[in-house]
């Protein structure tokens, strides 16, 4: 089987400090694949190594059988990989519609049927509303939802979702749950980072579980039990009970 | 006894010690073995360092980068010459006085440019200077453009102006180098540091981040303004663009960018630096200052620890340590 | 009729100052970034006018036509080379190498130029003048005005209305999650300062004609433009525009008090709007 994204052997760290220790993980178009891990555990890092923010070697990530690692982060964009980033990092200052447009405006190339305007608003009709409010205005899901339009916007290939339930009520984080597999319904692969560990095996098809910088575990998220993610989750001597 | 200890103090540093207070004595006694044109040198070099040093513990320590500290230089400076010449008060006596002017201006200045973050505080400084250089230009009191003289030194013999420059130098040098160098090895000292490498862990823990500031300031400009009137009183002369120049800042920030910032010891480096760079290259026109503008962009982009940084990378022997080292005592003794 | 006449010559050396000010409002007020250089770029772009007018006698406004870019390419160079290094949450390494490089740039233009002032034939426009009642307009000090105005205008469209502007505002409210979405923050960055030193073009002909330049005026070029951003309000381009007017005005007003007053006056001015408005007369407590 052919991987669209996959890492190799990947190391990367914030100066002298390594986190990442050779991580292995692939994924394939139109997967879903969670990323579980306590804090710290690595998930972010390993998305910012793969997103470009980190140094890491050419070879370490490997996007449809090119060597991409390493490559600055606004060409990573081009290359097809997007980030919905921890704490969603819009724009303040600008209106819902100009973030959006910026992801519009930088876009890569698109791979089957394109993201527009229309197809975000779809996704999430609230913005259609919102469109010309500022976004420091808006409530935590809604800037969620501008945060994931914005990087749909790009017309990625592989959507990296950095804790996009985080600090959200349980019915905003449903509405958000509920409207992925719209997208990958087009062929887009999605790697979600969750600290909610069944809201995470039930998204997605497969799973990875971290520790201290290594992948512990990983399988199809039926598959696994919860003694297996524990353990995987608190190290071997941890047993939840 | 415990199992630990904090040292402080190195074999280097109780070295450089002895230096600093041979050097010191050097300086004061001066007067019965240098020539006329040795003392004008040490006293201009000690007023040099005692700048760049207030700046160093400015931006070194307190985050504070000003490019104005001129209007201290100039505002104690001018108070020194007004107080001795214009009221008749002792020169001497005149040059302590004047330093209420640069704390007392200080007050105001702070709490008007505080609010402006890094770059535009710095700028608000250069502001302030400007606006003061322009007040002394219109001010009658002051002889306006055309500066003062400070006739009244004339009372003096020369050798007695010499001793007197003499301890005014070692003094200088003495408040700013060694009150800076016990500031640092004090509680606020472990403040500062805390605060330079990040102000808001540093409120975190507990360090009044405002405060510290404040003092930091007003300390600063009264040592500014302690070097002003020094220098000023061994020139003789005054004139607003002198006394409100940006060749303070310039050379301030060469001294401490070059040197090596956040350290005593690279003031001391960039001193000497750029005394000597002045002294010998001076004559032939301002030319050298291209070379010392481009000397302070490359240490602003590829060498932040300037000289001193490279040197302490490779040699661990501070001459005036203030870090504490944590060392295991061999076999306690009772 | 004097402090009127007083008013209008304010607003009229505004334009001039407005076109210092924009440019580093862009810099200063959206990219973070502290150029000290800004004020030495309008000497030197004034320099090479004067000596190109020299040399191959051309007119003034060839001389603006040319100036612009090579103020452009200096402003491109001038960020790919040395800014792009120093950009960063921490402002002193970019107030150092720009105030190094100040230092530098002010004795090479010494030594190139030496200390002489020297001005830019405007030709018959220059002593032209409009009455209007009983004041006179001088006509390129209008046309200063009118140029500020235009650019102002441009540069406020440029930054709402198209890509590059939307870019630039995203790169500055958040570098990095810009460049997360595609951004090239060092292009987007190296593009503004070019516009930025680009329009500094426009101010070093116009002041070159209006009075006179010496290499060592750099500073009070920085300090007008560093005011009026002020006085503005941070990130607002009519701010900057407005801040210009304000201390066109203070100086041409404290000028007629008495004429050693006058820059001095706008310095107070300044130092009096920081302490009741700090963050600026346009902009909102954030």
């Amino acid at each position: 089987m052919n991987a669209l994204l996959s890492t190799h052997g990947l190391k990367a760290g914030y100066g002298d400090m390594r986190a990442l220790h050779g991580i292995e993980i692939s994924i394939e178009a139109g997967e879903t694949v969670a990323l579980i891990g306590a804090n710290g555990a690595g998930k972010s890092t390993l998305l910012k190594a793969i997103m470009g923010v980190l140094p890491v070697a050419p070879e370490m990530i490997m996007l449809d059988g090119k060597a991409v690692g390493g490559k600055s982060p606004h060409l990573m964009v081009k290359a097809g990989v997007a980030i919905v980033p921890e704490g969603r990092r819009l724009f303040l200052g600008m209106s819902v519609e100009e973030n959006l447009q910026i992801a519009i405006e930088h876009a890569a190339e698109p791979i089957g049927e394109p993201w527009t305007l229309e197809r975000v608003f779809a996704l999430f009709p609230i913005l259609r509303e919102k469109a010309r409010t500022l976004v420091e205005n808006l409530s935590g899901g809604q800037q969620q939802m501008v945060s994931i339009g914005r990087s749909l916007l790009v017309q990625p290939r592989v959507l990296l979702c950095d804790e996009i339930s985080l600090g959200l009520a349980p019915k905003v984080v449903r509405e958000i749950y509920a409207a992925l597999p719209a997208i990958t319904a087009g062929g887009v692969a999605l790697v979600l980072v969750e600290q909610d560990v069944s809201l995470a095996q039930r998204a997605s098809q497969r799973l990875y579980c971290m520790l201290e910088g290594r992948v512990t575990l990983q399988g199809a998220s039926s598959d696994i039990t919860r003694e297996q993610i524990s353990a995987a989750y608190f190290g071997a001597n941890h047993v939840l009970d | 006894m415990s199992k630990y200890q904090v040292i402080r103090m190195t074999l280097s540093g109780r070295i450089a010690w002895f230096i600093f207070a041979v050097a010191l004595i050097g300086i004061v006694s001066m007067p019965w073995w240098a020539s006329q044109g040795l003392i004008r040198d040490v006293v201009t070099l000690a007023c040099y360092i005692a700048v760049a040093q207030m700046w160093n513990m400015l931006a070194g320590y307190g985050g504070l980068v000003s490019v104005g500290q001129q209007a201290f230089v100039g505002v104690a400076a001018y108070a020194m010459f007004v107080l001795a010449q214009t009221y008749g008060v002792n020169p001497y006596s005149a040059v302590f006085i004047s330093l209420l002017a640069p704390a007392a201006l200080a007050v105001p200045i702070y709490y008007l440019l505080h609010r402006l973050e890094g770059p535009y505080f710095a700028i608000g400084t250069w502001v302030v200077a400007e606006a003061l250089r322009l007040l002394a230009t219109n001010m009658p009191m002051l002889n306006g453009g055309a500066g003062m003289s400070l006739r009244v030194m004339t009372q003096f013999s020369v050798h007695e102006r010499a001793i007197a420059s003499s301890l005014l130098a070692a003094l200088l040098l003495l408040v700013t180098l060694g009150g800076s160098y016990l500031v640092l090895r004090s509680r606020y000292g472990i403040a500062m540091t805390a605060m330079r490498d990040n102000p808001a862990a540093a409120a975190s823990q507990g360090v009044n981040v405002h405060r510290l500031r404040f003092y930091l300031f007003v300390a600063a400009a009264v040592g500014s303004g302690f070097a002003g009137a020094v220098y000023f009183m061994a020139q003789l002369r005054i004139t607003p663009p002198s006394a409100f120049g940006m060749n303070w800042a310039n050379l301030a920030i060469f001294i401490v960018m070059v040197g090596g910032i956040g350290s005593l010891e690279g003031v001391l480096i960039g001193a000497v630096i750029f005394f000597f760079a002045e002294r010998w290259f001076g004559e032939y026109g301002a030319s050298y200052l291209i070379v010392l503008g481009l000397m302070t962009l490359a240490c602003a982009l590829y060498f932040r620890g300037g000289l001193w940084g490279f040197y302490s990378r490779h040699f661990n022997a501070p001459w005036f340590p203030t870090r504490r080292h944590l060392v295991r005592n061999k076999g306690v003794v009772k | 009729m004097y402090w009127i006449d007083g008013i209008v010559q304010g607003i009229l050396l505004g334009g001039l100052y407005a076109q210092y000010a924009l440019g580093m409002a862009l810099m200063f007020g959206v990219m973070k970034i502290v150029n000290v250089t800004h004020g030495d770029l309008v000497i030197l772009l004034a320099l090479i006018g004067i000596s190109l007018a020299d040399l191959t006698g051309l007119g003034p406004w060839s001389i603006l036509a040319t100036l612009v870019p090579i103020g452009a390419a200096i402003g491109w160079i001038l960020q790919r080379a040395l800014l792009n290094r120093v950009v960063g949450d921490d402002p002193l390494p970019s107030l150092i190498a720009t105030f190094g490089l100040s230092i530098a740039l002010q004795n090479a233009m010494l030594q190139i130029w030496s200390a002489d002032t020297r001005s830019l034939s405007g030709g018959a426009i220059q002593q032209a003048s409009i009455p209007v009642g009983s004041l006179y307009i001088g006509v390129l000090p209008l046309i200063v005005l009118i140029c500020a105005t235009v650019l102002t205008a441009g540069m406020a469209f440029l930054m709402h209305y198209t890509r590059f502007g939307r870019a630039l505002r995203a790169a500055s409210a958040d570098v990095e999650a810009a460049a997360m979405m595609g951004v090239n923050p060092r292009r987007v960055y190296a593009l503004a300062t070019a516009i930025a030193v680009g329009i500094l073009g426009f101010a070093a002909a116009f002041q070159a004609m209006r009075s006179t330049v010496a290499p060592s005026d750099g500073p009070f070029q920085l300090i007008y433009a560093f005011e009026a951003v002020i006085i503005g309000g941070l990130g607002s381009i009519w701010g900057a525009f407005t801040g210009a007017m304000i201390l066109g005005i203070s100086q041409s007003i404290g000028f007629r008090i008495n004429p050693g007053f006058g820059i001095l006056a706008g310095h107070l001015v300044f130092l009096a709007v920081l302490a009741v408005r700090p963050q600026g007369i346009f902009k909102r407590k954030s």
